[in-house]
């Protein structure tokens, strides 16, 4: 490693950035690259999005939730590699599609609510006093809410459900942790003299916090937004299982396991669930992963490379 | 006219307390400090840990905002002006802070922590910028290649003169110095201390020099104000403060300073004794009935003493 690292340096020595030690994202990429699980789960993550991502792209989605009475209950062939479900519809192609709305949701929830937590979090923390006891006690107020009646209630009253309203209206009801975890760190990043040496080299407040406060804190946002995806996509699931997530047009992974709730299809038909069941565990477990890569990258202590 | 004056100056924090957190007390951290610099000169704040001389330092620059009294910078004054317009004068107010570790951006490379400032206020081409942080680099004895490095990448007198180069970047007539040197070894001191005298005298600048060492003090400063509590207990030239301490607590302090000759000791020991005793037995007349300090009086033409 460090023989090739010269042999880089000295291959152009006319270049002034070749002495440059590695940027912040290069540490975050070698840890992960070291962590021979983390690297798998990557790749693993990578090509599950790909595929869910293009394939939908050549499937109609009209086309698979289509009901076909002539088919219902069949075992998996090579007409259906996964069989079809109680109204005959392919389940490969709903697992497909699924995963994909599973996904979108898991992905959406994640940026929206990181972006209001973030924003929050960071005012609160830059700040300090009276905005952060402000915003804080909205924090307090959100975390008292009956989180998932709000939503089941939400659920079932908006008339035109789709992916995005779930994206929103999840996202209003988890981006406290987000905001509480930023906060804290930001309070404590201010304290440090660089920030206010920025004051007196007459920085602006919005400058310090995006050029100043924020490049000290992407670490930890890199990895409370990872973890956060991975819980984000059982979420979806667990209320899509309850029936208060999609309906049956808009397949999802939850939906696809909720057809377990019935014993027959639990007992003799696991091509219905076991497959999405397998896909939530395996995708949860992987973005985990790299996950821990990442926190183990963003504190020196536990780095291993 | 004088470049800087600072006129009974106060900073107190509240105390809040009870169940409405009312304010039931302050801390008065600096109670009226009153001042004045000549351009060109090193004006030391000397006094123990919690006497209020960071603080100082901080209200002086616009860190912390004062609670009364006024700075005035080349006849304005400072803390009358609104936030936009106090920021021209950061261009001429510097400070270099006391930890180098946590004063420079762990994330950030050499190159933009010194262009900070002047991407701030000067609108300068990229060539010209990069020309600008190779000057100032050299000019603190650090090679110009550094500047793609990253602060963890320095030694602790090399951060510290990386914070010099940021608070020189914009030719300030003024720089507040909170302890530079007082988280580096003894051999590092020295070097930073002699090049800051170097670049004064290069580059006509002004100290305020915050320490509570007094030999690094005497070494640095024309004059020195002695705080305690928040107060001035004393104000001088360096001479009348060391060799003609008026008040017992700088009498005491000045006794307090090691030296270095082994045949002195058992004289110096004695000697500390003596003011230690005439300091027990005149803390009363010294210091007023709650253990402030009084008012300055005038000893000599630039000497001034909190007597009774």
């Amino acid at each position: 490693m460090e023989q090739s690292q010269q042999a880089e340096t000295m291959a152009d020595p006319q270049d002034m950035d070749a002495g440059k030690s590695p940027p912040g994202w290069r540490i975050l990429l070698t840890e992960v690259l070291r962590d021979k699980v983390a690297l798998f789960s990557l790749l693993l993550v990578v090509s599950i999005m790909m595929i869910v991502y293009l394939v939908p792209l050549f499937l109609s989605q009209e086309e698979i939730v289509r009901v076909d009475l002539f088919a219902i209950h069949e075992p998996p062939s090579s007409e259906f590699w996964l069989g079809t479900d109680y109204g005959g519809r392919d389940v490969f192609g709903q697992l497909i599609i699924g995963t994909r709305n599973s996904l979108t949701v898991g992905i959406g929830v994640t940026a929206v609510s990181g972006m209001i937590g973030i924003i929050l979090g960071v005012v609160a923390g830059y700040f300090g006093n009276t905005v952060d006891n402000i915003i804080m006690r909205i924090v307090d107020f959100f975390f008292v809410l009956p989180t998932l009646l709000i939503v089941i209630v939400f659920i079932v009253i908006v008339p035109q459900y789709t992916v995005w309203s779930f994206i929103f209206i999840m996202s209003m009801f988890l981006w406290m942790g987000i905001a509480r975890i930023i906060r804290s760190k930001a309070l404590r990043e201010r304290e440090l003299d660089y920030i206010k040496a920025s004051r007196t080299l007459g920085s602006s407040h919005l400058k310090i916090i995006f050029t100043q406060l924020m490049p000290n804190l992407s670490s930890i946002i890199i990895v409370t937004m990872t973890l956060n995806l991975a819980a984000n996509i059982g979420i979806e699931s667990g209320l899509s299982f309850l029936g208060f997530g999609f309906p049956e047009e808009t397949p999802s992974l939850g939906t696809l396991i909720s057809y377990a709730t019935n014993p027959t299809t639990l007992e003799e038909r696991w091509w219905i669930w076991v497959p999405a069941s397998i896909l939530i565990l395996v995708l949860m477990l992987s973005i985990n992963n790299v996950g821990q890569a990442l926190r183990r990258a963003a504190d020196a202590k536990q780095r291993r490379g | 006219m004088s470049l800087l004056t600072v006129n009974n100056l106060k900073v107190h924090y509240p105390i809040r307390g009870g169940i409405l957190r009312r304010k039931i007390d302050v801390v008065r951290a600096v109670d009226g400090i009153t001042m004045e610099l000549e351009r060109g000169e090193t004006y030391g704040l000397v006094g123990e840990s919690g006497s209020g001389k960071s603080t100082s330092g901080r209200a002086i620059i616009g860190l912390e905002s004062p609670t009364a009294g006024e700075v005035t910078f080349e006849g304005q004054k400072l803390n009358q002006l609104k936030r936009q317009d106090r920021r021209e004068y950061y261009k001429d107010i510097q400070m270099v802070f006391q930890d180098p570790y946590s004063s420079l951006n762990p994330k950030k490379r050499v190159n933009d922590i010194i262009a900070e400032p002047i991407r701030n206020f000067e609108k300068r081409t990229k060539d010209d910028e990069r020309r600008r942080i190779q000057e100032l680099l050299e000019l603190v004895g650090l090679s110009p290649e550094s500047m793609h490095k990253y602060p963890h990448e320095f030694s602790g007198g090399q951060k510290q003169r990386l914070g010099v180069a940021r608070a020189l970047a914009l030719q300030p007539k003024l720089i507040i110095a909170d302890e530079p040197v007082s988280a580096l070894d003894v051999s590092v001191q020295a070097q930073v201390l002699n090049f800051m005298k170097e670049i004064q005298r290069e580059l006509d600048l002004t100290y305020i020099f915050i320490s509570h060492d007094l030999g690094v003090v005497r070494h640095m400063c024309n004059r020195i104000g002695i705080m305690y509590n928040g107060r001035f207990v004393e104000e001088g030239s360096a001479e009348d403060v060391y060799d003609n301490p008026q008040h017992i607590y700088t009498k005491r302090l000045v006794a307090a300073i090691p030296d270095i000759d082994p045949a002195n000791r058992k004289h110096q020991t004695d000697f500390r004794r003596e003011v230690k005793k005439e300091y027990d037995n005149k803390k009363a007349e010294f210091f007023d009935e709650h253990g402030g300090v009084f008012d300055l009086k005038q000893v000599s033409s630039t000497h001034y003493a909190a007597l009774p």
